[in-house]
């Protein structure tokens, strides 16, 4: 659906973007993380048109960005960090101005304008004038206002920035039942555990290069060379603990109670062989999982080697 | 249906719905006209006052007329010219205070749509200024000496002077991120041309004039006065024949034939025409400026 191939976007003498290479298949939610200045917003706005690369390429479902960007438009639905709402146009009218702007017939418009403001839960607000809704409501009319034309591939940046915890978890909600849409999304947020949530993939850019990416599990491991097991047994602790320091994959135990923490430096068929070992040794394990990685520790990891 | 261009531009059918809306727009319209009323009846005051009166001879009827006509079509260039930078100037570098270009230029809307729509839509209200204007001019009739055609040829060229003006300031509004900073080089552009031309045009008639001896056989027009409207509405105005030129002993160069005024308009309408061409450039963030509208979708 996106390809990015060494794109490149430079400033005088400043690399915003540097030789970033990126693809995004049919349904795959991409989340964008990064420290401020790293290059998100200036690569989204390249793949939104709105920025000409200073070289690289940009193919959105085959078409080339820079060659074609009116047909890349179509493709695309985009909702900018920040943006403003015209004065004196009532919700649906801002909704039908922009169905015009992408071409829709009347009758088009105003079918999609009422599908999209149940969507986003406005639909009470439809005659209310934009500047009079709340930042969140306009957050979310902002995001309707991106799938005015059905498009297949979504830029998102920053979408939930400045709202309180509950218009974030509308945003949430809403992003949850595009995700069931199979758009294809490319999102970058602040808020990083809802993006972990959300992502079927990260991407961890910094200074202009993008310098992870796939699942956060595999971010996780890569950056801290270590998987999390939680172990939550019966009983038998203390027999467990002995038994796991023995282990020499096995690098930290933390313990609360009869939930231990394992911070753990194999594979998958590692941590299977862990599992039968603790078994045959008689210990009930009332669970075992992979702890999910905290996309928080990933971003300071990162950001403090960019600090660096 | 499809029905033209124009109609079909979401950039013109949204801002005049939201200009229409509510009072603003008729309270200009009532001040604007206010202003040409009080000036017309001013002068009709002083035609009363110099003891004339209907019972005048028609010489001295159609020269009152002439001066009431004359007053009110400097008058009307006058607010033409302050008015039109103000609608113009910010019409794009609004929408980037507002945020609101991004949002636009994502969508499949070309650049040439967006400036053409912008042109147009506050065109309109200046349009509209002009047009409702035509009642009250209309009563110099009564008074004899301006003939039907005198006045239309005033408006078309009030409207290509709009036009001009109005391409300057969509210009800068491209080229400046502020709206303040774009409306007031539009008026200093504006100040430029009406007065600074005439400064130089007069100096270099001069030197046509002077130095050479003997005089020039066929001394022409500067070519700093064509840029001018100033000097095209003086020439419209001019009763004598020939116009303005005539009336200085100038001639008008290669396109001689032709009225000043014509090619007064001729040359604001190639330099708006360029104007726009630069602007519609300057918008594009990707540098193609496409002039097909992305096809309607079924």
């Amino acid at each position: 659906m996106l390809r990015i191939v060494n794109l490149v976007k430079k400033y005088g003498n400043f690399t915003a973007v540097d030789n970033l290479n990126l693809e995004l298949e049919k349904g795959d939610i991409y989340g964008f993380v990064g420290p401020n200045g790293a290059g998100k917003t200036t690569t989204m706005r390249i793949v939104a048109t709105l920025l000409e690369a200073t070289s690289g390429t940009v193919l959105v479902d085959g078409i080339n960005a820079s060659e074609n960007p009116v047909r890349v438009r179509e493709k695309i639905g985009y909702m900018p960090d920040f943006f403003g709402v015209y004065d004196n146009l009532k919700v649906d009218e801002y909704m039908d101005f922009y169905g015009s702007c992408y071409g829709l017939s009347k009758a088009e418009r105003s079918k999609r304008t009422n599908e999209l403001l149940e969507l986003v839960d406005l639909r009470d607000k439809k005659h209310e004038y934009v500047d009079t809704l709340s930042r969140g409501m306009k957050q979310r009319l902002c995001l309707a206002r991106s799938l005015i034309h059905n498009p297949e591939l979504l830029i998102l940046d920053e979408p939930a920035s400045g709202m309180d915890p509950r218009a974030r978890l509308e945003m949430k909600g809403i992003l949850k039942t595009l995700k069931d849409m199979d758009k294809t999304i490319l999102i970058s947020s602040h808020i990083l555990h809802e993006l972990a949530e959300l992502c079927t993939s990260i991407g961890i850019i910094e200074r202009g290069r993008l310098v992870y990416s796939g699942r956060l599990q595999d971010i996780m491991r890569r950056i801290t060379g270590k998987t999390i097991l939680e172990i939550t047994l019966l009983d038998k602790t203390d027999k467990a603990v002995n038994l796991l320091r023995e282990q020499p994959l096995v690098e930290d135990i933390y313990g609360e109670d009869n939930t231990l923490e394992v911070s753990f430096n194999g594979g998958e068929q590692d941590m299977a062989d862990l599992l039968r070992l603790l078994i045959n040794h008689g210990i009930p394990v009332l669970s075992f999982t992979r702890e999910e990685g905290s996309l928080e520790e990933v971003f300071m990891e990162v950001t403090r080697h960019a600090d660096r | 249906m499809r029905t033209g261009k124009v109609r079909s531009n979401p950039i013109i059918t949204s801002e005049m719905k939201i200009k229409m809306r509510g009072w603003r727009t008729a309270l200009g319209i009532a001040a604007y006209l206010g202003v040409l009323m009080l000036i017309g009846f001013l002068y009709y005051m002083a035609f009363i006052q110099t003891n004339m009166s209907w019972n005048s001879s028609v010489n001295a009827r159609q020269e009152a007329g002439m001066q009431i006509y004359i007053a009110l079509a400097v008058v009307q260039f006058a607010l033409i010219l302050l008015i039109t930078p103000a609608q113009t100037a910010g019409t794009v570098s609004g929408e980037r205070e507002k945020q609101t270009l991004d949002l636009l230029l994502a969508t499949k809307i070309s650049s040439v749509g967006i400036i053409f729509g912008k042109l147009i839509s506050s065109m309109s209200y200046i349009l509209l200024l002009i047009i409702t204007s035509i009642p009250l001019f209309s009563l110099v009739f009564l008074f004899g000496g301006v003939t039907p055609g005198d006045m239309l040829q005033l408006f078309i060229f009030y409207m290509i002077t709009a036009f001009a003006v109005g391409s300057i300031g969509i210009f800068y509004s491209t080229l400046f991120k502020r709206t303040v900073m774009s409306t007031v080089v539009t008026y200093i552009t504006i100040f430029f041309l009406g007065l600074v031309s005439v400064i130089l045009g007069a100096y270099m008639i001069s030197i046509q004039y002077s130095g050479t001896m003997p005089q020039p056989s066929n001394p022409t027009v500067p070519f700093v006065l064509y840029i001018n409207p100033a000097v095209g509405l003086a020439d419209i105005l001019v009763t004598e024949p020939g116009g303005f030129s005539t009336l200085l002993g100038l001639s008008i160069g290669p396109v001689g034939r032709l009225d000043f005024w014509i090619v007064n308009s001729m040359v604001m309408l190639v330099v708006a025409a360029m104007l726009l061409i630069i602007s519609m450039y300057k918008i594009n963030p990707v540098r193609r400026i496409s002039f097909k509208k992305g096809k309607k979708r079924k």
